[in-house]
């Protein structure tokens, strides 16, 4: 048993322990809460502000299988669980929200080809740099007003925000990565006869991958928060959506099993793209 | 040198112990009112910066703060109980604190919206046509209850499952109506009334006048407040309603004190004094206490109220846990209750209204 020792550089820590060590502040947490919950509603026994658990359960049993108060479905009376959970509030918000997210996901994929032509080509970055470092300080909240002008008020006004929020810190991002290829590689291979688009995509795009995909990664949540800013302005459906009808009546029991959905839903994401990158780049050490 | 240190850090204990406790024992008992822009709560600024609350306090011996928050924000700190008072609506009173079990009891009914809530429509559409539109609202307000209230009376209830409701935010509702001309439909409340009708495409199909009484602007207070064992609670009710009926009084009185009333009330939200005058013609504002006591003792609330509490009933605002819509009880000055009379969540309580009408605060 190795002794307690957190400003030793070298110590061991014990496998168990250190397993048990991270689970602590989610203890805490989790006490702390709990603490809270039981002494509101000591004074309050409907206290809706701290849920206790049975509120919760029954808060996520609304969210997991009843449809949404909006939704024309009604269920028959055999209905399998699953077809019920399939016109329930939290999926068909989850599968709205997620269609937004993925297209958006799926637009930053010009982003990055642009990003890499500004490093690597000196007419694109001529051209482009200036304006997306200018463009990239624009809060892009601000720009609401006009996005709705534009887009109108449905799914492409909140895909545009997000886009406009987190692309130029991409491109920036993914730039800088371009530019830190070391130009040896670069006079190397047109030495070999690669031509000017064998350079881009096979040697440069091909070693930065990994770090974009890490980049993605770390820009996962302010995508996230701009869903649900766009969301939360003007939808009919959505996670955000929901969160936002909710508050209006302090649904916390169905505010909170939403909130962890979304952080479970981003960890998986994450780990998804960690995953993917260790599988196809299996050299790349960061 | 430690030791120094140690005797040191003992020597600000003790004084920082002793001067909490000598603030605890000259305490005065203080209370925070929450208030939020519109045009029946912005006196409450008024009421502050004129002095009139303060004179108010002092004469009952206790110290009374307000705050300005956004609506949201002002009902969750009422509920989280971090706020002793909060203006709000009879519809949130219900289906805000009442519902998430904090015992609150209605101290003014300032006044009824009178025409500033409004169903807006572009091209002369009409209520049989609504149900094929979308509505852009902020949903679960008094502006659902509204579109709700105007389809009944329109006769087209059967239409209500299918209408195509658009949550939209307040802070953006009027660039997201106004920049598209696709939008046909929207409900909210004045100043954005008005500046949606700036567009002459647009006009007002419904509003509040034809429902009046429905849609109260009133002060709540926790009955726990009220009830305090040391009476400073009645105190307050009675500092805070007599500030209010004479911060009215000077509102709707005339000279050069109603125009100082008028100037910083409608600086309270950054409006001119034309247009606050515009809302406070649509605000039905019960501005002698009689009024109010009048309308809080009569029949007539109680049939309001059950319109409202049905509608936040119907679309689960009372919380999933209640399935009743007796669980959350209303109780009236006549001693009747709206619902199980073991679950009386909010109460209308017209006796600081009625000092105030007698001359007693």
């Amino acid at each position: 048993m190795a002794t307690f020792s957190p400003f030793d550089i070298q110590a061991r820590p014990n496998r168990i322990f250190a397993q048990m060590l991270s689970c602590v502040l989610f203890a805490v947490c989790i006490g702390l809460y709990i603490q809270t919950s039981v002494k509101r509603h000591h004074e309050n026994s409907e206290d809706r502000v701290v849920p206790n658990a049975r509120q919760l359960m029954s808060g996520i049993h609304s969210s997991v299988l009843e449809p949404a108060e909006e939704s024309d479905y009604i269920a028959p009376d055999n209905a399998s669980k699953w077809e019920l959970f399939r016109h329930s509030m939290i999926w068909t918000d989850t599968v709205a929200s997620g269609r937004r997210f993925l297209i958006s996901l799926v637009l930053l994929v010009p982003a990055v080809l642009l990003a890499l032509h500004i490093g690597l080509f000196p007419y694109f970055g001529a051209g482009f740099l200036r304006f997306v470092l200018f463009f990239d300080k624009i809060v892009a909240l601000s720009l609401l007003p006009i996005l709705f002008i534009v887009f109108g008020i449905d799914e492409w006004s909140k895909i545009a925000l997000i886009v406009i929020g987190v692309a130029p810190t991409m491109i920036l991002d993914v730039t800088q990565m371009v530019k830190a290829v070391p130009r040896e590689q670069i006079v190397k291979a047109f030495t070999l006869d690669a031509n000017d688009f064998d350079v881009a995509y096979r040697v440069i795009f091909r070693q930065v991958l990994p770090q974009v995909i890490n980049s993605l990664r770390l820009n996962l949540k302010p995508m996230m928060l701009f869903l649900f800013a766009g969301e939360m302005i003007a939808s009919s459906d959505g996670l955000a959506y929901r969160i936002a009808i909710m508050r209006r009546h302090m649904g916390m029991d169905v505010i909170l099993p939403y909130v962890l959905w979304v952080a479970f839903l981003l960890f998986f994401i994450d780990l998804a793209l960690r995953v993917l990158n260790r599988r196809m780049h299996p050299w790349f050490q960061s | 040198m430690r030791r120094f240190f140690l005797a040191v850090l003992f020597f600000v204990l003790v004084t920082a112990g002793l001067s909490l406790s000598q603030e605890a024992y000259a305490e005065v008992p203080t209370f925070t009112v929450g208030w939020s822009v519109y045009a029946g709560w912005n006196p409450y600024f008024y009421m502050q910066k004129s002095g009139i609350l303060k004179k108010w306090a002092d004469k009952y011996g206790i110290v009374i703060k307000v705050q300005r928050f956004d609506y949201a924000a002002s009902l969750d700190s009422f509920v989280a109980k971090n706020i002793d008072a909060c203006t709000m609506t009879n519809m949130e009173a219900l289906d805000m604190p009442a519902a998430a079990g904090v015992d609150s009891t209605a101290l003014i009914v300032g006044d009824y919206s009178n025409g500033n809530d409004a169903v807006l429509v572009r091209n002369g559409l009409t209520f049989d046509r609504l149900s094929s539109q979308r509505i852009m609202l902020v949903q679960k307000t008094v502006s659902e209850y509204l579109l709700e209230r105007a389809m009944v009376i329109n006769g087209q209830q059967a239409q209500l499952p299918k209408l195509r409701l658009i949550n939209t935010s307040d802070s953006d509702i009027v660039p997201a109506f106004m920049n598209n001309a696709s939008n046909t439909t929207v409900v909210t409340w004045k100043p954005l009334v008005s500046q949606i009708l700036a567009d002459k495409s647009v006009h007002s199909i419904f509003d509040s006048s034809k429902i009046p009484g429905e849609i109260l602007d009133l002060l709540v207070v926790r009955s726990e407040v009220l009830n305090r064992p040391d009476g400073s609670g009645v105190k307050f009710a009675k500092a805070i309603t007599g500030a209010w009926y004479e911060t009215i009084q000077n509102l709707t009185g005339s000279g050069a004190t109603q125009m100082q009333a008028l100037k910083i009330s409608a600086s309270a939200s950054g409006d001119s004094v034309d247009s606050y005058r515009e809302q406070l013609k649509t605000t039905y504002l019960f501005a002698k206490p009689k009024d109010a006591a009048d309308f809080a003792t009569g029949p007539l609330l109680k049939q309001k109220m059950e319109l409202v509490r049905q509608f936040c009933f119907k679309h689960g605002l009372l919380g999933k846990d209640i399935k009743s819509v007796d669980d959350v009880a209303i109780a009236y000055p006549d001693g009747s209750v709206q619902g199980r009379k073991d679950r009386v969540r909010l109460r209308f309580n017209p006796t600081y209204m009625q000092a105030a009408q007698q001359g007693k605060l």
